[in-house]
């Protein structure tokens, strides 16, 4: 039993009672405490590393220390012919080829391993096998790779430059995909009475969850089987993957993705460095691992948030939006990664861009680079956090113009509550929501007119703001466009009694840190009233699961959540039918009732007892029972399917010192709307660490690259990423709106976090930076940057 | 070449046959099968293998498995009965202080190592003590909490 002296404390931020009270306190809207947490607090979590196999070789990948450059030849080290393996060594692997059906997208073809050219630094030559690692990278080191060296593209502005060599020989330019919308808004400059023009950067970031990722192949001989064991938020994508680059049958390939240390997009990805393991464990009859260090992540993928923003925008006298002319440039790295390819986050800059505003007219240009950097893959929020801070920075510039407030300007342009549900001009479906309530409460909740005190007495402190929504867990509506890979379709779940009564459940996507295992019990419990210890969720296991496009999109609580519902009041369904005759009644005088199906105010039978009955006595059954059994797969999507909105305002107190650069976090506080929280314990917690990885993009997070193309933060002494002394104690504030389109009125918000922080720290610091005449354009926001602002406004 | 390493774990004399420049996080994970203590950066700075050694945090990427000859060593694994650990662990769930788990063994050690250490740590102390404990998870919120509610359950 949950008491109320042991519920968590961590969703009292603010202290807002949460509105959708569990009636037990252990389904939908109950702060349960994690099924998982005794197995990782025991250190008895299984990750891939956590693995090993009699007989297993380890892989170490000889890499390309170059940017750019034809690859002459490899000379294996003697003696060990049979053990390195070069790209024309295993023929039996298809390139990589992640398309995308939008017009004018030009493909790239990655070969597992390097064939002819390598493309960016870290790109895999050669696998080398040993029976442990430091023997098979002793067996790299060894290796005589042999180049011809070519100029890198290592700039996405230069990546179509007068005369600059082409990355993909036979493509026209070193470009994926352009997209635009035209709209002439020449005439808002006689009209408006503020204009402004901003040029934005946003450095290249590395995701960095702190397990990286692995494999583990082995080739089950009596099912002709490949057994892939990987680090993957999305186990049937990536044997969908494998599957089509070996030429097999899908039923031969089965994905085990087993604890994951953390995702965030890094996880959403087949691997070249999958096939190579797959197709030597084929080969060589022995199961082979591969374990990625971390050298192998900072330097051969750092490959997300890279953008760079030309923002134009008008704005009438009481700050409403006329129009926003954007240039975005976004460095997609060498290749088009499998499956979200290279111009999701690009192509999709236009159609995010208004956010939460009502924007009556837009330009915009997009353009999808290819540079000699590591392939491109969505990281949490994909690209809202770029453009929200855009967004952001821009409405506090065009605020400044006008002497309004930060506040002011926002609440003119919010979509308001009356507008919902609401279609902007860019056709985004907004469920519901009350935007401008979450940006008066963040207002309220830091104190602004303290700041502005402390701003009067010389002291350099600033306050920021960011409002934002963000779309999840859409569909086959939205994605079918795109023609990926892969399109979202019907999510589904089964569920079933066990033979003593547990209820056992199966979903096709991945948690990584989400805590399934307790949220979608709390779903199944909500139904069918079984007590959360009494079910099981299987997931990540392809061979287990029913298919799912898997955990990304902040989906899974929507999606995956619908069909748990769903699958569980079908097998209720089920288990009112047999409970009936049971009781001897008909079907429509029993019901369910905390865990029994009863005679309406009378008597019941355990749910146990009928699972024992179905499996063990089915003498007690009638003959014209429902001969489906306990067992039911359900397919769920919401209706409409184009996406959720959940949305938020950040608020930021920053303190600069002027001497050394560095920024302080004084109080930061997030409003947040998810609709209705399954959990809110752990909703808390995904905002919360989303709100910490934008903090490391906003302040401290940095890939720099060389004009070779060289990486230059090779180590976590480089690459900095926020630790406990860097994120402030946040405070979390929740709105409760429904959405209208999902099962319970839950919406997506795992990403949500990470989208604010950029816009609302850089606001807080330009805020106090404003006295200086100084403003911080690009990310992130280091001690090297701050001070070169100020130093430019002294000039 | 392997040569036999001889230390205790978890309170049992073990001999492990290992590359002395193996680390003694790969000797705990593969030679003795202790896979509780994770490996995230091998340089130092995650935090991920915190171990005890000889009763103090270290971190058992930056030690060669042969320096560990002699030593005295504690894993997550081998905190069962140990009332501050089971404190901890309690606040951990209770506060959300983990979401996939990976960072959780190394900062189990080093809030064990703070609270017995600084019994009168308040929040910024014990920000400062888990500078060498990343998390990319939760943001830290949880497990500063926790850390601080045992702290609070101990002064009573
Ligand atoms: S693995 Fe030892 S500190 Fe990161
Ligand atoms: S819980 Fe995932 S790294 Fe800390």
């Amino acid at each position: 039993m949950t008491t109320a002296s042991d519920r968590p404390s961590a969703s009292e931020g603010v202290n807002r009672p949460h509105s959708h009270a569990s009636k037990t306190g252990k389904g939908v809207g109950a702060s349960l405490r994690r099924k998982e947490d005794a197995r990782f607090l025991h250190g008895r979590g299984r990750y891939v590393g956590d693995i090993a196999v009699p007989g297993m070789l380890e892989v170490a990948f000889l890499r390309s220390p170059v940017a750019h450059a034809r690859l002459l030849g490899v000379t294996k080290p003697a003696g060990a012919q049979d053990r390195v393996f070069l790209a024309a060594d295993l023929p039996e692997i298809a390139p990589i080829r992640a398309v995308s059906a939008l017009p004018g997208f030009r493909v790239s073809e990655q070969t597992a391993l390097a064939t002819g050219k390598v493309r960016h630094v870290g790109e895999a030559i050669a696998a080398c096998l040993a029976s442990s690692r430091a023997e098979a990278e002793d067996l790299a080191a060894a290796c005589e790779p042999e180049f011809e060296v070519l100029p890198a593209i290592s700039d996405m502005l230069t990546a179509r430059a007068p005369g600059v060599p082409l990355i993909h020989e036979h493509w026209a330019e070193n470009v994926f995909l352009e997209t635009r919308r035209e709209e002439d808004l020449s005439d808002l400059d006689a009209v408006a009475a503020a204009k402004v023009t901003r040029v934005l950067r946003t450095s290249r970031q590395s995701m960095a969850p702190i397990e990286g990722r692995g494999v583990l192949a082995e080739w089950d001989t009596r099912l002709e089987q490949l057994v892939v064991t990987t680090a993957s938020q999305q186990p049937h994508v990536s044997k969908t993957g494998i599957a089509e680059a070996l030429g097999l049958d899908e039923g031969q390939v089965r994905v085990i993705a087993p604890d994951v240390g953390g995702g965030f997009g890094y996880k959403a990805i087949l691997l070249p460095e999958e096939l190579v393991c797959c197709a030597l464990a084929m080969r060589l009859q022995r199961p082979v691992r591969w374990l990625e260090d971390r050298l192998e992540q900072l330097t051969a993928n750092a490959n997300c948030r890279e953008h760079h923003y030309i923002v134009t925008a008008w704005a009438d006298r009481e700050g409403r939006l006329l129009g926003c002319d954007v240039d975005a440039t976004v460095d997609s790295g060498a290749y088009s990664s499998y499956p979200f390819s290279a111009c999701l986050e690009a192509a999709q800059i236009g159609s995010i861009f208004p956010g939460p505003y009502i924007l009556p007219r837009f330009r915009y240009h997009t353009l999808s680079a290819c540079t000699n950097k590591p392939p491109i893959l969505p990281y949490r929020g994909v690209a809202r956090p770029g453009v929200c801070y855009a967004m952001e920075t821009t409405l506090d510039a065009l605020a400044r113009q006008l002497g309004l407030s930060a506040e002011a300007i926002r609440a003119v342009n919010l979509v308001p509550k009356e507008a919902m549900p609401y279609r902007n001009l860019v056709g985004k479906h907004f469920d519901s929501g009350d935007y401008k309530e979450a940006l008066r409460r963040a207002v309220a909740l830091v104190d602004v007119p303290k700041v502005r005190a402390r701003q009067a007495k010389g002291e350099c402190v600033g306050v920021g703001l960011a409002s934002f929504c963000e779309q999840g867990a859409h569909g086959t509506s939205v994605y079918h466009g795109w023609g990926m890979p892969m399109v979202p379709g019907f999510e589904q779940a089964q569920a079933r009694f066990t033979p003593d009564g547990v209820l056992e459940l199966r979903v096709g996507l991945h948690s990584h840190g989400q805590g399934l295992e307790t949220t979608l019990a709390q779903v199944a419990h909500e139904i069918l009233g079984v007590d959360p210890a009494r079910v099981r969720l299987v997931h990540g296991d392809t061979a287990l699961t029913p298919y799912s496009t898997g955990t990304w999109g902040s989906r899974a609580m929507v999606m995956a959540g619908g069909a748990v519902a769903e699958a569980c009041r079908q097998l209720g369904e089920r288990a009112l039918t047999i409970g009936a005759a049971l009781l001897q009644a008909e079907r429509g005088e029993v019901e369910l009732a905390g865990g029994t199906v009863r005679r309406r105010g009378g008597a019941g039978i355990a749910l146990e007892e009928i699972a024992r009955t179905w499996y063990r006595r089915p003498q007690n059954l009638p003959a014209d029972v429902d001969r489906g059994g306990l067992d039911v797969t359900a397919g769920y999507r919401p209706d409409p399917d184009t996406g959720t909105h959940s949305y938020a305002c950040h608020a930021v107190v920053a303190r600069v010192d002027v001497e050394t650069g560095a920024v302080t976090l004084e109080d930061y506080v997030v409003v947040e709307d998810g609709g209705v929280l399954v959990n809110p314990m752990i909703v808390d917690g995904q905002v919360l660490g989303g709100t910490a990885q934008g903090i490391g993009t906003a302040l401290y997070e940095e890939m720099p690259y060389d004009a070779q193309g060289q990486p230059l933060a090779g180590t976590l002494a480089d690459y900095l990423l926020p630790g406990a002394t860097e994120v402030p104690d946040i405070r979390l504030d929740h709105m409760e709106t429904p959405s209208p389109w999902t099962r319970f009125g839950q919406k997506g918000i795992g990403e949500s976090g990470a989208i604010g922080p950029a816009g609302a720290i850089l606001n807080a610091i330009n805020d106090a930076l404003a006295p200086l005449g100084a403003e911080v354009f690009d990310l992130p926001a280091t001690p090297a940057r701050v001070l070169a602002a100020i130093e430019a406004a002294r000039r | 070449m392997k040569r036999p390493i001889s230390l205790t774990v978890n309170g049992r004399a073990e001999t492990v046959l290992a590359e002395p420049r193996t680390h003694l996080a790969g000797l705990l994970r593969e030679g003795l099968r202790l896979t509780g203590t994770h490996i995230g950066c091998e340089h130092g700075v995650c935090g991920a293998c915190t171990v005890e050694v000889d009763g103090a945090p270290a971190r058992a990427c930056l030690l060669h498995a042969g320096a560990a000859e002699g030593a005295s060593v504690r894993t997550v694994e081998g905190f069962d009965g140990d009332a501050v650990m089971t404190a901890l662990r309690e606040a951990f769930s209770a506060e959300h202080a983990l979401q996939c788990g990976y960072c959780t063994p190394g900062m189990l050690v080093t809030a064990r190592d703070i609270i017995l250490r600084l019994p009168d740590a308040d929040e910024a102390r014990v920000r400062e003590e888990l500078a060498g404990n990343l998390c990319r998870c939760t943001g830290y919120r949880g497990i500063v909490r926790a850390i601080l509610r045992v702290l609070a359950q101990r002064r009573g």
